[in-house]
């Protein structure tokens, strides 16, 4: 389904989807992240990209698996799975699209994940092309998307400047655009020609090039032992925003929180957990498989670009460029790989 | 509830063995399903055991598949839940969910010898696959069991190894020397070289200390074993048991699944990070 929607109308759809949670970049403290949407306020598309991913839509900094309470000396386990609204997320870069199809895999891979999928099976992704990169550090189309991929989007919206042209991907996306009704118009004779222009144009931006992106697993394995990750990792501080921030990274630790110690009562937890800190794979004999940084860098990245490719056939990065921008000591991915792809 | 795998079963403590003592003492654990709602399980496979308000560990499942009244796990006191195990009492409960993992291909090994190599807890993994091959004792050849522990007082399953003896030759040692001590002095794969178990026909399985299975590997294809012939299970720190929360992988393997056995020619095509 094809539609076009004027900017004064995007409202009307937004207020029309009231049974929905609905979510939508804003703009608070110096950045943009995503915003619970009411009804009537305004939804502000102009946004570059979210400093936080749509993963957490799905995968929570911290989620209670189930609680535990102890019954005349049984244990008791009332389980925590989400039953959550329908939700819609509006302006989901094409990169964080990306994303979800790889953390499906991941959590759905032989083991299904019932707290991902009752969040996930709820979740309708409205994207919004990127008419030109938000950063420096996009690199989407050297990992094989592009500015306006519709991969892992229910929805893809495109900024004609007065006007966006909605497209229903999914059976999801086109129940929320006929959800909008009379907001949407028609697609009129050259609207076709001039999304095609705007897609043509966004990609003709420079980005930070990935060269050969099929030797790069084989340069990673080979340079296993080499002495370069130590070099690269020296400056790290292991502060872990590399993957917090990333549309798909998905480690995560699991708790017990106790509330009461007298009844015994307490939580499972998962929370995000991170490859860069060292308790990460710390054995409790104090046996550690990434005692150092530069192990723990060469992890990071040979998941991304070697193991994921290995398991997947696709790499787990789309090119979102966040751990570049936001790593407070300058470690960038991009460089990394073309140190160990030379 | 079956389809959340977060959520353990439970598990009641019908039976503990105090098999030894000191810093890091080994307890045997016999648990039960109480609801009735236990698991069948392979050779070599493990269980993410519960202490609820202590956390989850991933330990070995001891006991053979064979047996389906109980499992049986034999913890090492360590860290907060395998201490909160050694504080646990008959009728005590815990959590349990599994089994995870791949399993040792016994099936495979018919007619074969079966050189079983132990240290220390790393003879709890292989243990039930020698329970299993003592219980099916004419599907194999000669079995030999190597087991090697600090000192005499640390040695683990004194009471089965006893047993074991009437259907497979028992090897043991002991890292120091001690008065009276009828077996081996020295470390595991010392003893090891000195029995030269032959290769022919054989399929040699180890579990121990990270050091002792680099240097029992190195004797065995020393003795002539080929990487096909050489099985160990390996561990890492795990938290999920699915291939989710990110932390046991081996190169693109996930320990937790893939894993943990290993034939070492699958392992030696891995990265060195375990």
């Amino acid at each position: 389904m094809e539609k076009i929607l004027n900017q004064e109308k995007l409202r009307e759809w937004v207020d029309m989807l009231d049974d929905c949670e609905v979510y939508a970049p804003a703009f608070a403290d110096s950045v943009w992240n995503y915003a619970r949407i009411e009804a009537g306020t305004d939804i502000d598309l102009s946004h570059t990209n979210t400093i936080g991913s749509v993963k957490e839509f799905v995968f929570p900094q911290r989620e209670v698996f189930f609680r535990f309470e102890k019954k005349d000396g049984v244990p008791v386990l009332t389980s925590t799975l989400p039953d959550p609204k329908p939700t819609v997320v509006f302006g989901v870069r094409p990169c964080d699209g990306r994303g979800m199809p790889r953390n499906d895999t991941v959590f759905n891979k032989e083991f299904e994940d019932p707290y991902y999928w009752a969040r996930r099976n709820k979740l309708t992704l409205v994207g919004l092309a990127c008419n030109q990169p938000h950063s420096p550090n996009c690199f989407c189309q050297s990992v094989g998307g592009s500015p306006h991929s519709e991969d892992g989007l229910d929805i893809l919206m495109t900024d004609l400047g007065d006007r966006f042209h909605v497209k229903g991907i999914t059976v999801k996306g086109v129940e929320a655009m006929e959800r909008g009704r009379d907001a949407f118009d028609a697609v009129r004779d050259g609207d076709q020609t001039e999304v095609e222009k705007v897609h043509d144009t966004s990609r003709s931006f420079p980005q930070r090039p990935l060269d050969n992106l099929d030797a790069i697993p084989k340069a990673i394995r080979e340079s296993f032992d080499s002495p370069l990750w130590a070099d690269m990792a020296q400056h790290c501080i292991g502060c872990g925003i590399c993957t917090f921030l990333c549309p798909t990274c998905h480690c995560f630790d699991i708790n017990d929180e106790v509330i009461s110690p007298t009844t015994g009562e307490g939580e499972r937890v998962r929370t995000w957990d991170n490859c860069q800190f060292p308790d990460f794979t710390m054995h409790t004999s104090g046996h550690n498989p990434r005692a150092d940084l530069g192990s723990r860098l060469r992890q990071r990245v040979s998941h991304k670009f070697l193991y994921f490719v290995e398991n997947h056939n696709t790499q787990q990065c789309t090119g979102c460029g966040r751990c570049i921008t936001e790593c407070p000591v300058g470690i960038d991915i991009v460089a990394v790989l073309e140190r160990v792809s030379q | 509830m079956s389809d959340n795998l977060y959520l353990p079963k439970i598990g009641r403590i019908v039976g503990i063995n105090e098999e030894t003592q000191g810093a890091r003492a080994i307890k045997t654990f016999k648990v039960e399903f109480p609801n009735d709602d236990g698991f069948e399980h392979d050779c070599g496979q493990c269980a993410m055991l519960s202490m609820f308000g202590k956390g989850e560990s991933m330990i070995s499942i001891a006991s053979s598949p064979l047996v389906k009244e109980y499992k049986q796990f034999s913890i090492m006191k360590m860290g907060r839940v395998t201490s909160a195990f050694h504080a646990a009492k008959i009728g005590d409960f815990i959590g349990i969910r599994g089994p995870y993992g791949n399993q040792f291909p016994l099936h495979d090994w018919k007619g074969r010898d079966l050189v079983f190599i132990g240290g220390g807890v790393g003879l709890a993994p292989i243990w039930p696959v020698i329970q299993t091959a003592i219980a099916r004792r004419e599907d194999f050849g000669k079995i030999t069991v190597f087991y090697g522990a600090r000192t005499s007082n640390d040695i683990m399953y004194e009471d089965d190894f006893e047993k074991l003896k009437a259907s497979a030759e028992v090897q043991l040692s002991v890292d120091a020397p001690e008065e009276g001590w009828p077996g081996y002095t020295g470390f595991v794969p010392a003893n090891l070289m000195d029995k030269a178990p032959s290769p022919d026909n054989a399929i040699a399985i180890t579990c121990g200390p990270p050091i002792m299975i680099k240097f029992v590997i190195q004797n065995l294809q020393a003795l002539g074993f080929a990487d096909e012939q050489i099985y160990t299970t390996i561990e890492n720190k795990m938290k999920c048991g699915v291939g989710k929360c990110g932390r046991c992988n081996v190169g693109k393997d996930y320990v937790c699944v893939k894993g943990p056995v290993y034939s070492w020619a699958e392992l030696k095509s891995l990265p060195q990070e375990y």
